[in-house]
Order: structure tokens, then C-alpha cells, then sequence
């Protein structure tokens, strides 16, 4: 097979890298408001209430209320931190989050959630006061108000294992 | 009879055609609705550019109806596009004073961010918000 010529290579090379930083930088999501959603431009924000959902490509957000932040770059609008108040559910990849708020920030990609948390995974159900869900590092930190309000609960699926 | 008539039949078409003529005369001078409707302004195919708080708006409708010197109504398909942003509905209304548009219709915006559909929506612009009610998907650029 004949070798492509250096500078054709490169050229693919980064074309397919430039590929890879826009799809990373400019993922898309979707908001869905089922009463109002009010978008601020001075405050820079989106305002939903109402059976919201949130989702992009790391996990799908449900609510009663969400705000969204966000900055311009580049001539474009991307979502930096969003906020979810009262019955926060948090579905990411096999893992449920459950609390009464949420709070995510994009620069880091961690989920903040605080009030009756709890995380439920196909083997186990933990509860707690306070919940931080580091995606890209894949770790999960149960805090409790105290020693007796940290709970884990092994589900049933896991008792045939 | 016949002897009255050729003696003033030239009498009688000189009063029919000035009494013909009277007629003419006023019904062209009578003012009538349909002159006033026009003064009420209504442009087929309308498009211009207003300036408000957004900068240049260029705002356009199938028809544009002016209901007094500051409120317009977009009647049919209409669009308001400046640099933040490109709303496309129908039947909008708008409040040149208070720098307010709104519509209970279907309505599509396109920001920077991405593209939103909604019911209707409330544009007030003097506080750079836009308020969507009923249910709303904002789908942001991939």
C-alpha cells in the first residue's frame, strides 16, 4: 500500500484533531421547560420551571427549576454552571442521583447535590446530607450530617451475585 | 301632453344632466370609511428597522399594521432579527415606547447558543429578558 504523502497526513491529522476539540467544546444539549423558561441576556442565564430536563452528553438532569449560566466564547454561548432546585434527579451512565439541589459546573465537570441525597447504582443505594460526583475522575464522596445518617443499602439484583 | 314635451324637452336634459352632475359632485367630496380605513395604515410585505436597547432591529410581517404612533401589530408570519437574536412567529405585537414584542402564537428563536421553540413569548427588551411560557425545548448548536 502506498504511504499518503507527509503534508496529506498531516492535513488529516489535523483536521480529524480539530474534529475532536470542536465536538468536545460545543456538545450539545437540550433544556425543556414544561411552564416558562426566561432567558436573561444582561444576567446571562436561562430560567426553567416546570417538569425541566437537562441534558448533554454526560448525563440527563430533571427538576422543578433550573438555572442555567452561561458565557459567550467565541462569538458563541456555552452552559456553565447549572443549578436544579427540588426533586433533583441525576441519571449519569448506570447511576442515579437524587437530592434536593444540584449544582454543575462545566469547567470542572463535577455535580454538587445537597438535602436527602442519595446515589443508587445497580448493586447499592447509599444515602446521605451531601453528595459530590466527580465524572471525569469517576469518584462519588457520601457526606452525612452525622454517623447515623450515612446509610447503604444493598439492592436485591445484587443478593444473586 | 306631446306638445308640452317638445317645447321643454331640451329644459328637461339640461335639469337631468345638472342634477347628474349634483349627484357626482357629492358623492366625491362625502367622506367615506373607506378612505379612513386607509389612513389607518396597513403595509402588505413590510420590513424596516427600528432602533432600540438590542441595537438595530429589522423587523418584517406578511402585513404591518399601525395601531397608533407607537404600537404595531405583525400580522401573519413576522420575524424581528437583530445581533442577539432572530425571532420568527406570527401575529406579533409590538410597543415601540416601552421596547416590548410579544405573541401568542408558535415561536422560533435563534441565538448564539442554539435554537428555541416555544408557545409564545414576551420580549422585553429595555431589560434584556425574554419570558417563554407553556412548554419550551431549547437545543442548544452542536
Amino acid at each position: 500500500m502506498a504511504l499518503l504523502p507527509l503534508k496529506v497526513m498531516i492535513k488529516i491529522i489535523f483536521f480529524v484533531f480539530s474534529l475532536f476539540l470542536y465536538s468536545n467544546a460545543y456538545s450539545e444539549s437540550t433544556v425543556k421547560a414544561g411552564d416558562s423558561l426566561i432567558w436573561d441576556s444582561e444576567n446571562k442565564s436561562y430560567t426553567a420551571n416546570g417538569d425541566v430536563e437537562f441534558k448533554n452528553d454526560k448525563f440527563i438532569a430533571f427538576a422543578d427549576k433550573m438555572i442555567a449560566n452561561y458565557i459567550e466564547e467565541n462569538n458563541d454561548e456555552i452552559f456553565t454552571v447549572i443549578e436544579l432546585f427540588e426533586n433533583v434527579v441525576i441519571e449519569f451512565e448506570e447511576e442515579t442521583f437524587k437530592g434536593k439541589y444540584a449544582i454543575y459546573t462545566r469547567d470542572d465537570n463535577i455535580i454538587k447535590l445537597t438535602g436527602d441525597v442519595s446515589i443508587e447504582s445497580p448493586t447499592r443505594l447509599l444515602t446521605g446530607n451531601e453528595l459530590i460526583a466527580d465524572i471525569d475522575n469517576n469518584k462519588r464522596i457520601l457526606n452525612s450530617a452525622n454517623k447515623d445518617s450515612l446509610v447503604e443499602v444493598l439492592l436485591e439484583n445484587n443478593a444473586d451475585d | 301632453m306631446s306638445k308640452f314635451l317638445k317645447e321643454n324637452i331640451f329644459n328637461i336634459f339640461i335639469f337631468l344632466l345638472l342634477s347628474i352632475q349634483a349627484f357626482m359632485y357629492y358623492y366625491d367630496n362625502r367622506p367615506s370609511s373607506k378612505v379612513f380605513s386607509q389612513k389607518s395604515m396597513s403595509v402588505e410585505n413590510f420590513s424596516s428597522i427600528v432602533l432600540g436597547k438590542s441595537g438595530l432591529t429589522k423587523i418584517g410581517s406578511e402585513k404591518l399594521n399601525k395601531i397608533d404612533e407607537d404600537n404595531f401589530f405583525l400580522q401573519g408570519k413576522s420575524y424581528l432579527e437583530n445581533n442577539e437574536y432572530k425571532i420568527y412567529g406570527e401575529d406579533i405585537s409590538i410597543n415601540l415606547n416601552e421596547d416590548i414584542s410579544h405573541s401568542k402564537k408558535s415561536v422560533q428563536v435563534i441565538n448564539s447558543m442554539g435554537t428555541l421553540d416555544a408557545k409564545g413569548f414576551r420580549n422585553i427588551d429595555s431589560e434584556g429578558k425574554i419570558y417563554f411560557d407553556g412548554v419550551v425545548t431549547f437545543k442548544s448548536h452542536d
